[in-house]
């Protein structure tokens, strides 16, 4: 039944997504609108079809029914609820189904919001794309990526259950989505980039109708990242949340290029320039989405988290390769046309430093681009197998960094055009202030270091230049102040500010020590006292979970514990965190308790400012809403500042955009 | 949306038109042709890479000679594995940070400890992405005295296809792996090499 069902939902889907795409592709070519205007009722079935085969699924893993190869190979009936429901993402099939059902909301989106420029052959082009993505991966549900196999469960079949790490942590049910949400939207501007290149519509029409999709991609893909490093913090119990592994670059990668376009766009929208760029960053996000899609899942690199093996690689290698032809070969033929006249007066000026930030941002890419893939480069010179750590990305992507966060001090305080030096020394000595303030107080609360006090220097910098616009914007339009694209900006420049002293102070203040305590013996470590009172084991339906209880001055217990699962002999620890404004302590048991009585070994590990990573992670994703939200709108020709009548030429901060 | 279909390019009045826009230059096909290029080779790349199922098959080294295992050991000596030979060896990829590894290293003690006075096997450790003095701190605190080989590990883990730690691969007398084992007891090791010994016929006195 289930079965059935899903097949069902999965043929409709292919065949509304073939047909959408042969439709509007004849439509476009005999220019017939009617055609054009049959997109959303192919929409409407294609996201049918996703929602059918996704309910059949989500209805086989809650009935477990095992005969589907799927719930057979992942499901189990001792998986809690929560779990089971987001089993659905947690292996290869079931994520594809997600991503599908995820692109057929998309789509249906942009055709209601399109809904009266349907026969704009711009619109239908952006639109046939789409159609040809969700072609590809309602493509892969049928072919090497099929989750409604049928399997023949043996009486009292049960299965495996999915793997230990997706089953203890709540924050599982809630990363991939918010990731696929980010990945899969990107694809709205990426069809628009490639209508405007089809159709040589060089305006900067396509640009503002696709501005904010892009926006809420972006903040979907933000929030993911930071969910994903989170549970990995609560769940892999190693005190890190970020370790440069391939599937965490292949997230990181498009946010990369994608925060690159979303400041760049602007340089376009104020001053016609950086078209092609801005086209091939729109391009480029959305191969390297694929990209990563195919790091993840083809099994090419080794990666801890990485799906299993799979045969779907060549698949997405080769969707890869076509969206790699098209983008290219559309940019080639169209680019020299698209190239605007204009050209950047002054360094010292906004899109000056826009500029900066995408060569950064560009160069930041290509460097973990360059960490994830070079095993495979060596291995194909030489056949030798290289491992690039952790050191790598650290040295290379910090410096790129530290002047980024520079250059979130200065660049929004620059007017465009052109600034003068006197300027700029008026508008930015309130956030050195603030800068050399942070600084100062760092050193007072017992920071030491070079690096760390640099980087405590320059988030203030960028925090204070940040909170002056916001002033700013807040004393001329009241509440308005903090809505639109360059006032939620600021707000998300201070969630990366946040992040940025959060990520500076627990990297270089991070304290680890291992204690083996008797029962009722304390140790104390950096200023904290680690009481050790006993030990308890809990028997559940999936596992064993056997847990020291500690007291961290004198408050708890806390419970760091080791998991048994009933299938499978994976040992999981399970840290137990205690987080504070200030710092993090975190415990992992190392060694059972072997008796009523014995010692326990714990690791302890102490950082600061952890919990101000997830705060800022939320203020970013605040600043989002609050940049998506129409400000005060403008007319992109309009003059960029109107001279204030009655007084001579003297240009106004130009803060509010959008 | 706002905008109107067939919006003007925006060009800033102010701004000297002074190269011509259209024709003559073609920078950006060049750089997309060039950019191109590269994208292609990098694709040929992947697609060429062996895919996950042929790559795990090649990662079965279970029944090949041993990849060389050599390197600087705690004590800050040079070991390898080819100085063992004639003796059965156990070779582990272990972490200081790894909880399993901790729970299966007493076992390892007893193990060796048992066949220390025979001297018919030495055990070679491996730490895997882990820090010289957490090493040696876990040693401190945990026994166990074979050579421990630290610092760049990562290309004799993945010569192994080391996947995740601990692992741990007995090699034979005459350099062939013959088994691996994800977390070791050290009666599944004596059961395993009594009956490798029996079967290879290479048993040492």
């Amino acid at each position: 039944m289930n079965l059935a069902l899903g097949k069902a939902g999965v043929a409709l889907g292919l065949a509304a997504a073939l047909f959408g795409a042969l439709t509007l592709a004849y439509g476009l070519v005999r220019k017939r609108p009617n055609l054009l205007r049959l997109a959303t009722a192919y929409s409407v079935l294609v996201l049918l079809g996703g929602m059918i085969m996704f309910v059949a699924m989500e209805r086989a893993l809650i009935t477990r029914d095992f005969t589907v190869q799927y719930v057979a190979d992942n499901g189990s009936s001792r998986t809690p609820a929560l779990y089971n429901f987001a089993t659905l993402w947690g292996a290869l099939e079931g994520s594809i189904i997600l991503w599908a059902v995820i692109l057929g909301g998309y789509i249906l989106a942009v055709t209601v919001k399109f809904r009266r420029r349907l026969a704009d052959p711009l619109v239908g082009w952006a639109l046939l794309t789409m159609f040809v993505v969700a072609l590809f991966f309602f493509g892969l549900l049928i072919g090497p990526a099929n989750p409604f196999k049928s399997f023949s469960p043996p009486v009292g079949f049960d299965g495996p259950g999915p793997n230990p790490l997706l089953q203890n942590h709540p924050l599982m049910a809630f990363h991939p989505p918010m990731l696929y949400l980010g990945y899969v939207g990107f694809t709205v501007p990426f069809a628009f980039a490639i209508a405007a290149l089809v159709t040589g519509r060089v305006g900067e029409g396509w640009l503002v109708a696709t501005r904010r999709w892009t926006l809420i991609a972006w903040g979907f893909l933000t929030v993911g990242i930071v969910l994903g490093s989170w549970w990995s913090y609560e769940v892999l119990g190693w005190g890190g949340y970020w370790a440069w592994d391939p599937v965490e670059n292949a997230s990181f990668l498009p946010w990369l290029t994608g925060t690159a376009y979303l400041h760049s766009v602007m340089v376009q929208e104020r001053r016609g320039m950086l078209r092609v760029w801005n086209l091939s960053l729109l391009c480029a996000t959305f191969a390297l989405t694929i990209l990563g899609t195919f790091i993840t899942r083809s099994g090419v690199l080794q990666s801890v988290h990485a799906f299993t093996a799979s045969g779907i690689g060549p698949a997405i290698i080769g969707f890869f390769s076509l969206i790699v032809v098209v983008t290219i070969g559309l940019i080639a033929w169209r680019g020299d046309r698209l190239r605007a006249p204009g050209r950047i007066d002054s360094p010292m000026s906004r899109e000056g430093a826009f500029l900066a930030n995408n060569v950064l941002f560009a160069g930041f890419a290509f460097i973990v681009l360059l960490g994830t893939v070079f095993p495979l480069i060596v291995e194909a010179a030489n056949g030798n197998r290289v491992s690039v750590g952790v050191p790598y990305f650290n040295r290379m992507t910090m410096p790129i960094g530290m002047v980024l966060l520079f250059l979130m001090a200065v660049a929004p305080v620059l007017p465009w055009r052109k600034a003068s030096g006197e300027l700029l020394r008026h508008r930015l000595l309130v956030p050195a202030w603030i800068g050399t303030g942070t600084v100062v107080l760092a050193v007072i609360l017992g920071a030491r270091g070079v690096m760390a006090l640099i980087a405590f220097g320059l988030a203030g910098f960028a925090g204070g230049s940040a909170m002056r616009q916001l002033y700013l914007a807040g004393r001329r339009q009241g509440w308005r102040g903090f809505i639109g694209r360059a006032n939620g900006g600021m707000v998300v420049h201070l969630g990366v500010v946040v992040i940025a002293l959060a990520f500076a102070a627990s990297q270089s203040y991070v304290r680890q020590a291992e204690f083996t305590l008797q029962e009722g013996q304390t140790a104390t470590y950096a200023g904290h006292t680690l009481t050790y009172v006993g030990h308890e084991v809990k028997l559940d339906a999936n596992k064993t979970v056997t847990r020291a209880l500690v007291e961290i001055d004198g408050t708890g217990p806390w419970t760091p514990g080791l998991q048994r699962f009933a299938n499978g002999n994976q040992v999981i620890g399970v840290p137990s965190v205690r987080t504070t404004p200030t710092n993090d302590v975190s415990l992992t048991l190392l060694a059972l308790p072997e008796g009523d009585g014995a010692p326990a070994t714990i690791r302890v590990t102490i950082q600061p400012l952890i919990m101000w990573l997830w705060i800022g992670g939320a203020i970013m994703a605040v600043g989002t809403l609050l940049a998506a939200f129409p400000g005060r709108r403008r007319n992109p020709i309009d003059p960029v500042s109107a001279p204030i009548p009655g007084a001579p030429d003297r240009r106004k901060t130009p803060v509010a955009v959008g | 949306m706002s905008d109107a279909p067939d919006a003007p390019d925006v060009v800033d009045p102010a701004e000297g038109d002074d190269r011509p826009p259209r024709g003559g230059s073609h920078l950006t096909r060049n750089v997309a042709i060039a950019v191109g290029l590269l994208l292609a080779v990098f694709i040929g790349l992947l697609a060429t890479r062996p895919s996950a199922s042929e790559r795990s098959q090649s990662a079965k080294i279970v029944g090949r000679a041993v990849p060389e295992v050599s390197g600087t050991t705690l004590t800050g000596t040079q070991v390898s594995l080819d100085q063992f030979r004639g003796k059965w060896t156990v070779v582990n990829f272990f972490a200081s940070w790894c909880t399993p590894c901790r729970l299966e290293h007493p076992e390892l003690v007893k193990f060796a400890a048992a066949h220390a006075a025979k001297g018919d096997v030495q055990v070679v450790a491996v730490a895997f992405q882990d820090d010289p003095s957490a090493v040696r701190a876990f040693f401190d605190q945990q026994g166990g005295s074979w050579p421990v080989i630290v610092g760049d590990t990562g290309r004799i883990a993945l010569d192994f296809g080391v996947t995740g730690v601990p692992e741990s691969y007995l090699v034979s007398p005459d350099g062939l792996v013959v088994a691996k084992f994800e977390g070791v007891a050290a009666a599944a090791l004596d059961s395993v090499l009594a009956r490798a010994e029996g079967q290879t016929g290479v048993s040492t006195p």
